[in-house]
């Protein structure tokens, strides 16, 4: 009996992947090396090796994707510049008369700062190294702490601009615009279930409100103070809308601006900029690399009709639209767990898009759930770039941290379902706004 | 998957005569005139070779774009693709004279002159040795115009306006000469650019204005009908020359006849596209065609500049009678 | 060869440190010339070659670091002459793939399209793709030397610099 090179490529994908992984390999390497292998098996060696090189250079040689390079250098600046501090005290402002104000304003602050920065990591560092010794201060449970903001951090990832989004845009062929505005509701949703927990918990785990509040007058000042950062979003945003330039151009827009905010608060200086290019070109590398051989992964996946495979496999099972989607939700739960969101987009979009896609599922939306489901994964052990952060800069193990989590993940869950099952949720601002 | 029993290892490029699965790339979506013409050329060929040869087609770029399809062509990952002229030209200048802008005076015109073996038998063959690509004939894909969201009569009315193009010296250079700044951008940003006004207008047919949704944001079609775009299907020459003479004969009569009803189904695609676009609250307007004709004519003595494509230039213009 | 690793470190630094402050400048130069003068019709090409060679050189730094993402959790709960074995298995990996991709298939796609022009600077796609082979050379450097250091110290060794590195470099 002969076996189909499709089928031993698929095998060796799943497996050469896994492999990969479990030993420790950068994920990057684990991909190339078992894309390189199932493309022997299809093409022999000599056109192997030159497809998936080509297809490395031809992913990583597309303008949209310049978008993230440029975000994070966007947010390093704005963690050397001064601007998360500002933030966390507008974010007291708000919320800090709810009972367990100090976990609410982290929560908040979390938020804030991901309109203004791409990722979460680095939201959970800025925000979490200021709040933490406070909320620990106040008589809040240190890992309890910790849990809120590594449960919290992670709505910068839904809420514009977002690294994750156009990693999909580009998987996806869907508009940046369109998805940067299909984050909002979700984020939102996402820092709600955050707060509901805070709020639940308040009981168990909360500190009493602080008794001193601030006069109206320094609350307005500390708001203006935030003001100039917020205007960030402000400027990405209605400079897409109105037409100034691509959500692509906005990211160096983004940049520019927040060198010269950090420049005048005097907190940044043009001796540092040489210290934050080379950390956000690491950055960039990381994700960069992940893209590239994602890239020659998804090639190999079209030629040998992985993706078809699947889809025949999955439809087979059921053709109920909903059990499906509630299927592909659990793997890619579970591919989180141990999977960054990156290299999950490049991997699953090609596969799951189409199947979706003919269930009347709008890509746009699509996005929306897999980002938002993924981003679940950057807070669950055993790999969660988001929760070794959060530990960290509360200066606690990772268990700890877990064991307080529960909680927010089930709430956080029932988001997810929500956010499946309400379409509006994703589509209503794209819609509005014409973009799709 | 590619479960219909001989060789389903991929191309047999190089691999004397057995008959061979062959995988087609292509940028289209399934719904598009090149794809039904495409399939339908696959399945004619599987009978016509008693399943020794099929046709696999690959649409909505899902074995790359047309720049990276012409190089696995050539290198045989893929046996066949659909790659636009300029791509070509990047490889052998000569392309460039049915590129130009007043090559082709309609449809009909292109069609004869690209499948015109006296006039193109040694460009089609000029990638063999180089490349290893054989160049079979092509599609239309239609007369490409300006829209934006104002009527454009003449040239002066481009003037300052920011025209999205393909990232090509021609088409920047059309642009221009027809009064507005080119500029080029990848075509997934145009909606989002033209709806914000990044972009005043862009240029393309109008199947393409119609199925890509420009026409909601930019609602106004401009017949400039400056250039009538051409996409051609390329071969591995290996595999081509490892076709026995009754299948090549099968395989090339196939091709003929397929060109054929992509011609038929694009002018079909096009009549809907407009009736559709008008119903969506679009509308199309007459230009003043001689000043555009007049604008871009320089253009040929920039951009052709040797003998051969001027030779070849001449021979299309030869043929509009 | 820790020389040789120190003097390479600081060259791909300073590369790419130049390389990303002249992508913003021209992103931001696309910007301004379209919005204020006439549209720049080669930064779109530009911008995208000049990624390409920063994310490329960035990436062979990241080699040199050990900082590519990786889960580690399992192997570190082998004996050290465990994590010494998958610790060299994975430098091979590492070797293979920089040997075979980028050094062996970037050289013959730059062949392949040493004569294919770019559309709007000097130059062609090949020598762009120059940029593979290039840094394969480096990253098989790279994991050379730590091919060494794996035998003679644990590769997974919980490394509290290293940590801090990835604090820092964020990611998503
Ligand atoms: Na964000
Ligand atoms: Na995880």
């Amino acid at each position: 009996m002969t076996v189909d090179p499709s089928t031993i490529a698929a095998l060796i994908l799943l497996f050469g992947i896994l492999a990969g992984i479990a030993l420790g390999m950068p994920i990057a390497v684990g991909i190339g090396l078992s894309t390189l292998a199932a493309a022997v098996v299809l093409l022999g060696p000599d056109r192997a090796v030159l497809t998936t090189s080509q297809r490395m250079f031809t992913g990583i040689n597309s303008f949209p994707l310049l978008a993230i390079p440029l975000f994070v250098l966007a947010g390093s600046l704005m963690n050397s510049g001064g601007i998360a501090t500002r933030l966390i005290d507008a974010a007291k402002v708000l919320v800090g008369r709810m009972p367990s104000s100090l976990a609410a304003t982290n929560v908040v602050a979390n938020g804030l700062f991901g309109a203004v920065s791409g990722a979460a990591v680095a939201a959970a560092a800025a925000v979490g190294t200021v709040t933490q010794p406070r909320m620990v201060q106040e008589g809040y449970n240190r890992p309890y702490a910790a849990a809120v903001n590594v449960a919290s951090a992670p709505a910068g990832m839904l809420i514009p601009p977002s690294n994750t989004f156009i990693v999909y845009s580009l998987v996806s062929s869907t508009s940046i615009a369109a998805l940067f505005m299909a984050g909002v509701g979700p984020g939102l949703v996402w820092v709600l279930a955050c707060i509901a927990v805070v709020m639940v918990m308040h009981k168990k785990y909360g500190a009493p409100p602080a008794t001193e509040h601030p006069t109206i007058g320094q609350s307005l000042l500390t708001v203006w103070r935030a003001v100039p950062s917020l205007f960030m979003i402000v400027i990405v945003v209605g400079g897409i809308l109105i037409g100034w330039f691509t959500p692509t151009e906005s990211a160096a827009i983004a940049v520019v601006y927040t060198l010269v905010l950090g420049l005048l608060y005097r907190e940044m200086t043009v001796g540092n900029l040489p210290k934050v290019l080379l950390d956000s070109a690491r950055t960039t590398a990381i994700v960069m690399l992940l893209v590239g051989v994602s890239s020659a992964l998804s090639w190999v996946m079209s030629f040998a009709r992985i993706p078809r495979l699947v889809s025949d496999a999955l439809l087979g099972l059921t053709t109920n639209p909903q059990v499906i989607l509630i299927l592909m939700m659990i793997i890619l739960l579970v591919v989180g767990t141990f999977m960054d969101p990156t290299p999950a987009i490049l991997i699953f979009t090609p596969i799951f898009l189409p199947i979706v896609s003919e269930f009347g599922i709008h890509p746009v939306h699509f996005g929306a759930i897999i980002v938002y489901n993924l981003s679940v994964g950057v807070i669950t052990p055993p790999v969660g770039n988001v929760l070794f952060v959060g530990a960290r800069v509360a200066g606690l193990r990772i268990e700890p941290v877990v064991a307080k989590l529960g909680w927010f993940l089930l709430a956080l869950f029932i988001g997810l379902l929500i956010v499946v099952f309400v379409p509006f949720l994703s589509m209503w601002l794209p819609t509005t706004l014409g973009l799709i | 998957a590619c479960g219909n029993g001989s060789d389903s290892s991929g191309s047999t490029a190089g691999g004397g005569g057995g008959g061979a699965d062959m995988r087609l790339a292509l940028n289209q979506t399934e719904e598009h005139p090149s794809f039904i013409a495409l399939d339908n050329f696959g399945q004619k060929l599987s009978e016509d070779t008693e399943d020794r040869y099929s046709i696999e087609v690959y649409p909505n770029e899902e074995l790359g774009a047309q720049a990276e399809a012409l190089q696995y062509v050539g290198d045989g990952s893929v046996d066949l693709a659909i790659v636009s002229g300029t791509q070509l030209e990047n490889l052998n200048a000569d392309f460039a004279a049915f590129n130009m802008p007043g090559a082709f005076d309609s449809v009909e015109h292109q069609m004869e002159v690209i499948h015109d073996e006296e006039i193109v038998g040694d460009l089609y063959t000029s990638l063999e040795e180089s490349n290893n690509v054989t160049i079979l004939g092509g599609f239309t894909q239609g007369t490409r115009s300006i829209y934006s969201d104002k009527e454009i009569r003449t040239p002066e009315d481009m003037a300052g306006m920011k025209v999205r193009v393909q990232e090509s010296p021609l088409h920047i250079g059309m642009i221009e000469a027809m009064g507005g700044s080119a500029t080029p951008m990848a075509f997934g940003e145009v909606y989002t650019a033209l709806q914000s006004g990044v972009l005043d207008g862009a240029e393309n047919n109008e199947v393409s204005y119609f199925t890509q949704k420009h026409f909601e944001v930019a609602p106004v079609y401009s017949r400039t009908n400056h250039l009538v775009g051409l996409d051609y299907l390329i071969i591995n020459t290996d595999v081509l020359e490892s076709m026995s003479e009754e299948d090549r004969q099968a395989f090339l009569d196939g091709w003929t006849a397929a060109h054929q009803e992509h011609t038929q189904l694009w002018a079909e695609a096009t009549d809907q596209a407009i009736a559709d676009a008008e119903a969506g609250g679009a509308t199309f307007v007459d230009v003043d065609a001689e000043a555009f004709a007049e604008a871009i004519a320089p253009l040929q003595e920039e951009f052709l500049t040797t003998d051969s494509q001027k030779a070849l230039f001449d021979a299309a213009r030869a043929a509009a009678k | 060869m820790a020389a040789v690793k120190r003097g390479l470190d600081r060259v791909l630094a300073v590369a790419s440190v130049v390389l990303f402050a002249v992508l913003v400048v021209i992103v931001v130069w696309q910007v301004f010339s379209r919005q204020v003068l006439t549209p720049s019709t080669w930064t779109e090409e530009a911008s995208r070659m000049t990624f390409v060679w920063l994310g490329f050189f960035a990436t062979a730094l990241v080699f040199s670091e050990k900082g590519h993402i990786a889960v580690d959790w399992l192997v570190r709960k082998l004996p050290l002459a465990g994590r010494k074995a998958v610790g060299v298995l994975v430098q091979l990996a590492i070797i293979a793939m920089s040997v075979l991709i980028l050094v062996w298939g970037g050289w013959r796609a730059s062949q392949g399209a040493w004569n294919q022009q770019l559309s709007s600077l000097p130059g062609t796609l090949g020598q762009m793709y120059l940029v593979m082979p290039i840094t394969g050379v480096l990253i098989l450097v790279y994991a050379l030397h730590h091919l060494v250091d794996a035998l003679r110290a644990d590769p997974f060794a919980h490394d509290e610099d290293l940590e801090q590195v990835v604090v820092e470099k964020g990611g998503e």
